[in-house]
Parts: C-alpha cells; structure tokens; sequence
C-alpha cells in the first residue's frame, strides 16, 4: 500500500485531489493535514511515501514545509499543488527538488500526471 | 493596463471552466480605473443593484512590491447554485443566506484560485513577485464600497464586472482590486522597460 499524504487547508481541496488520484491507481492510502504544522507532524510520525503539498497555508507555509521536510529526509517525495501561477515561485519551488508543481485546480488529466509520478516511484 | 487584466481574467475564467467542468461564457469585462472616491461610488451603485445588499466576497490580499487586495464579489443569493456546481451537485434550489463551512471552504478554494489566476498572471507579465496572504471569505448581508475598499493607505480601485454565464446559468459578479499608487507606478515603469511602452 502506498501512503500519501495531502497537505491543504481546504477540505474541498483535499476531496478532490484524493478523490481523482484514487481512481488512477490501486493501493493508495490517503492521510490529510490541514496546514503546514500539521502536515510536518504527520511527516514524521506517519512515513508516507509521497507529499502532495498546498503551499498557501496557515502556521507552515508550504515552501517551509518542504524545506522541513528535506532537512528530514532529503530524498523525501514531494509534489506541489498550488493556485500560485507565478513563474518565480515555480522556480524558487522547483529548485527545492521536488518532484512536480502542478496548478490547481485539480483535474482529471493533473491526476494522471500524478498516478503516473507515483506509479513510476514504486514506493 | 486594462489589456493585462483582460488576459488574468480570461485566465480565471477558464481556470472556473475547469474545476466546474461546464464550458463558461465570461463577458469580455470593462476594467475601469478609479480613485477611492469614484471607485466607492461605483461599488456601491453595483452592489445595490446586482448583489441587492448581501454579497458574498472572497478575498486576498498581496505585498510586497505591489501591493493590495483584489476581492471576488458575487450576489450571496446565487452562491449556493454557484457551490452546487462548483460540487458536480444537483442545485437544490436554495436562496438562503445561511452558509456551512464547507460552502465557506469551497468559496474560499475558488476564489483563491481564480483571484491567484488574475493576479498571478498580472505578476508574471509585469515580472514582479507578490506574495499572497491567506484567502478569507464573508458574507456581508448589508454590503457597503466601505467594508470593501476602506483601507486609506489604498488610492486606487480597478473594477471588472463580468458575468459568468454556465451553461445557461448567468451569474453576475465584480472583481474589485483595491491597489496602491505606488504599485500602479512599478506596473507601469515595468511595462515600459519590458514592452518598451507599447
């Protein structure tokens, strides 16, 4: 089973992006954190093989939080969904080593993007 | 000036095209630039008019070299078909003006990413960062231009009014960016040395 964690301070968020990655692939265990904080608590206390990560949130942003993250585990699978469609915070979020940064909102075709990023990681 | 904020709205709309995923008509929208004064007045005749006095606004604020908040203002009477949809859920029929925290949290996700659409793309045309704040959403059941543009460091008012028109579903809404002087100036310097004032 592969763990992933979904780190967004919207529940509405959160739904859809389990809900779309859920049909592209078998064997997925969702976890949620509703803002930074919590996502980095879960991080550490949960394991999970994959981050999808927000990065406006409340108490961590999510720029803080990959970088909290990596100070863990350097090679710790991260991939971002994010509203921001500015191409400097694409870049500056990029160079963190993250997987993909992908623009909310969620869609059929960005959930592919992602099961294929997942299914090829083989956790 | 009104030519970037055609393109971040265009962007918006079908960025909404793709979370309702319904094909939306967005009216080619006036944007009109206004002092505080002129842009107060304007708002309230809109809001009077279009939303009847409650209006449900979503809202995010920027800094850093621009500096602002852009507001998405819809009548609070169509929120709930606007959710449904927004849901894939059948509309049930329901004016209300009582909100759950899940209508709350879908306006909230929505306007955040239709609002970083317009300014996200104002930001990377004029190649200046902003960086966001966390989006709010209320309700304001007697809407007034003072709740809305009342901070006075704020000189400027840019109003879009556009209608969203989902499969027969006409929504009608403004987009109201609240802005400083100063950053108006940096948009302006910026697109001379880019465009070379084209």
């Amino acid at each position: 089973m592969i763990k992933v964690l979904i780190v967004d301070d919207s529940k509405f968020s959160q739904k859809i992006t389990a809900s779309l990655i859920g049909k592209q692939l078998d064997g997925v265990a969702f976890e949620f954190a509703d803002d930074g904080e919590e996502g980095l608590e879960k991080f550490k206390s949960d394991h999970p093989d994959y981050i999808v990560t927000d990065l406006l949130m409340p108490k961590l942003r999510g720029q803080d939080l990959i970088e909290r993250i990596k100070q863990v585990d350097i090679d710790a699978k991260v991939i971002v969904l994010s509203a921001d469609v500015q191409s400097k915070v694409r870049e500056v979020v990029r160079q963190m080593h993250v997987l993909a940064f992908i623009n909310k909102p969620m869609n059929e075709a960005k959930a592919k993007e992602i099961a294929a990023i997942i299914g090829n990681g083989a956790a | 000036m009104k030519e970037l904020f055609n393109v971040g709205v265009g962007k918006a709309a079908s960025t909404l095209s793709e979370i309702i995923d319904k094909k939306i008509n967005l009216d080619v929208p006036d944007v009109r630039i206004m002092n505080m004064v002129r842009g107060k007045q304007e708002l309230d005749v809109f809001l009077r008019q279009v939303t009847e006095g409650a209006a449900m606004v979503s809202s995010i604020s920027f800094n850093r070299q621009l500096e602002g908040t852009v507001s998405l203002i819809f009548p609070a009477e169509k929120m709930h078909q606007f959710i449904d949809l927004c849901l894939n859920e059948e509309y049930s029929e329901n004016n209300s003006l009582e909100f759950s925290d899940v209508d709350f949290d879908t306006i909230k996700e929505i306007g955040n990413i239709i609002l970083n659409a317009i300014i996200g793309e104002l930001s990377n045309t004029v190649h200046i960062p902003v960086e966001y704040t966390l989006p709010e959403v209320s309700v304001l059941q007697s809407a007034r231009a003072d709740l809305l543009v009342s901070d006075a460091s704020y000189h400027l008012v840019l109003m879009m009014y556009i209608t969203f028109n989902i499969e027969g579903t006409m929504i009608d809404g403004a987009i109201v960016i609240n802005m400083t002087l100063r950053s108006l100036d940096e948009i302006l310097e910026n697109i001379d040395k880019i465009y070379g004032g084209e």
